[in-house]
């Protein structure tokens, strides 16, 4: 194993390249800039292809295109460029072509505030394209370490499923240094908990059968296999058909192989004192350190806080939010998103209140203030502007 | 009635999907057939190639018809798609892609820039029926001056990319597109001849090739969907390249042919990387 004081960005492309990734193509955005430079230089190393897109659409485009070419690939952007995934996205949802997309969140809308950290793509890593009748995977970390693990889990998850898998991180995560430790055998990788997936190659005739089933190979062009995919609804063999009965047999698929086999990433969480807990503070990505943070001091001060961090975010993980309590969403949006998916989570007449900020993390003093009005039945501070009602 | 398929039919393309759902009358099937004859006189077979679509009637009509590999891209992507798709594929394996009008000279053409730009050897056949048929008969961009259509019922009068100094393939070829040709369905033997350089060309290739459609363009355009009169109708306004007449639309046969004159993507891309990989620099 190998240590460097560096950023997520070199973690992430570190990690990428242990799953199997060889080819990335990417546009540049603050803040996920410096993972394409890092890609730039690191791929040709390993062999692999490092493309510049003239858009991100395009970029995501040719990374299904390699994808459908055998390649494991990867692109990486932020929220003003994860917007025009959209359409790949639907495609290689649709499709079924394995992907890794890699959103590192900034404060919107619009271009909004690039240099901080935000959460405002929450529901967007949800429902990233149009049309409906699929599910998505999404994953959170928190540190530029696990940036690295969630990067090669997501390579593993899209081969098994076949479909894009992503990853959402935000600024400070991505540009932030921190001690990362990296692999160099698969042995270490075992210990540490790194999954990979080789990629198969769908002989067919069934290249879209009406299952749930996991570990279908996908559809790989030039082995001439007869494979073909298209962005229409599929027959079993992948020709276009316009018929209500195989589009409900196609989202069927797509929805329940994810819904069917969520024990295969549902384990991705953490939590801290929740078992006794009177609140428990609800979070996943930058702001869940603070988090943490505020939970300990608070524990320590005889508060019965505790902490669930969500790391698998989608689809969400209702059956983490069984315990009759208190529920409190911190969140990097003034809007209020993970506090939706709270509110309907929890058990019957919880209560469940939201903590939002964005740009900027909560302070622990804040956190511990808003644990301590909770815990008293006392409303969490107004501040002017700052609201907690959503 | 019995459909009766041809050697080439049987040969190249899947029986389901032979003869399409196209309209009656439409002249796609002749610009796929040249594509197909092309491929069979170059003696290529279906593993050699992989064959790539996209949206609205070339793209549906030609999805899937390709008893090899196939796929059919979003809207105006197809480019984007398969030069990743080029990077993953082995060099001797071709990309060809069977698109229209509205896919590559509208929504695409950026990808389509960028695909001559770094030469990436896939042969795009553009099947044009002069504007956006599938949805009802809207102008494109390079629907003829004046015609009249659903979203041009004065008459088309926009400047496009077939205007006087305007043409779409003087785009491409300063963009860096290594062959480019245009030719109308009704060119048959002289078009196949086209298509096979455009295929052996080892890089960007580009074929624009108009072909009539009776069910919406000449219904509006003509008053008729008599076929015989708008393929007379494009016969008589195309004229090969040297001996157009005042008014022709179309000049047929190849503009631009630097065939294999310079390197190709995936070679170029791997060679470099392979480079990299050895010396640490370029």
């Amino acid at each position: 194993m190998k240590r460097f004081l560096e950023t997520g960005n070199f973690a992430i492309t570190e990690g990428a390249i242990l799953a199997g990734c060889r080819f990335f193509a990417g546009y540049p955005i603050t803040p996920a800039t410096e993972l394409a430079e890092a890609m730039s230089y690191r791929l040709p190393q390993e062999g692999g292809v490092y493309l510049q897109a003239e858009d991100e659409c395009a970029a995501c485009h040719m990374c299904v295109g390699a994808s459908l070419g055998g390649y494991k690939a990867m692109t990486a952007t932020s929220g003003p460029g994860f917007i025009l995934y959209a359409d790949p996205i639907g495609w290689a949802l649709g499709c079924e072509t394995p992907l890794v997309i890699l959103n590192s969140g900034r404060v919107g809308p619009v271009s909004g505030i690039t240099g901080a950290p935000g959460q405002g793509e929450f529901y967007l890593m949800r429902y990233p394209t149009q049309g409906g009748n699929f599910e998505t995977i999404c994953l959170a970390p928190n540190s530029a370490q696990e940036c690295m693990a969630m990067v090669v889990e997501a390579f593993y998850l899209s081969e098994r499923f076949r479909m894009p898998v992503m990853v959402l991180a935000d600024q400070l995560i991505t540009d932030g240094f921190e001690d990362i430790t990296v692999p160099e055998t698969e042995e270490e990788m075992k210990e540490m908990g790194f999954r990979t997936w080789p990629r198969k190659v769908c002989q067919g005739p069934e290249f879209y059968p009406f299952t749930d089933e996991l570990d279908i190979p996908p559809v790989v062009l030039g082995h001439n296999t007869g494979g073909i995919c298209s962005d229409w609804t599929p027959t079993v063999e992948g020709y276009d058909i316009e018929e209500v009965e195989a589009h409900h047999k196609h989202a069927y698929r797509l929805i329940y192989k994810v819904r069917n086999h969520r024990d295969l990433f549902n384990h991705h969480y953490e939590e801290k004192f929740v078992d006794d807990a009177d609140l428990i503070v609800v979070s996943f990505g930058s702001p869940s350190r603070v988090v943490n943070t505020a939970v300990e001091k608070a524990r320590a001060q005889g508060m019965k806080v505790g902490s669930l961090r969500l790391i698998n975010i989608w689809p969400f993980p209702d059956e983490l939010f069984h315990r009759k309590a208190k529920y409190l969403a911190v969140e990097l949006t003034w809007d209020g998103q993970l506090v939706r998916e709270v509110q309907r989570a929890v058990p019957k007449d919880s209560e469940v209140h939201f903590l939002g900020t964005c740009g900027d993390l909560p302070t622990t003093p804040d956190l511990l203030e808003s644990f301590e009005k909770l815990l008293k039945n006392e409303p969490l501070s107004r501040k002017g502007w700052v609201l907690e009602a959503w | 009635m019995e459909y009766k398929s041809s050697r080439l039919t049987s040969t190249y393309l899947r029986a389901r999907k032979i003869p399409s759902t196209a309209c009656s009358g439409c002249g796609l099937g002749m610009n796929h057939k040249i594509v197909v004859q092309a491929i069979d006189e170059l003696g290529l077979e279906t593993k050699d190639i992989v064959w790539g679509t996209s949206i609205g009637c070339a793209g549906r009509q030609t999805f899937a018809t390709w008893k090899g590999d196939g796929f059919a891209g979003t809207h105006g992507r197809a480019y984007a798609i398969a030069r990743g798709l080029r990077i993953a594929l082995p060099p001797e394996k071709k990309i060809l892609l069977t698109v229209g009008d509205g896919d590559a000279f509208g929504i695409g053409l950026l990808h389509l820039i960028h695909a001559a730009r770094c030469n990436a050897d896939m042969t795009v056949i553009v099947n044009d029926n002069l504007g956006y048929q599938s949805t009802g008969g809207q102008y494109g961009w390079t629907t003829p001056q004046g015609a009249h259509t659903d979203s041009s019922p004065y008459g088309m009068f926009e400047h496009n990319l077939m205007s006087e100094g305007m043409d779409v393939l003087h785009i491409l070829k300063g963009a860096g597109a290594t062959f480019l040709a245009r030719h109308v369905a009704m060119d048959g033997a002289v078009a196949v001849e086209t298509v096979k350089k455009a295929i052996l060309n080892r890089g960007f290739s580009l074929v624009h090739m108009p072909y009539p459609c009776p069910t919406n363009f000449a219904a509006r355009e003509l008053g008729s969907r008599n076929q015989v009169n708008i393929y007379r109708w494009i016969q008589r306004q195309a004229a090969p390249l040297g001996q157009e007449k005042e008014d022709t639309v179309w000049a047929t046969g190849i503009w631009h042919d630097a065939s294999n004159s310079r390197r190709e993507f995936h070679e170029e891309i791997h060679a470099t990387i392979d480079k990299i990989r050895r010396t640490g620099s370029l």
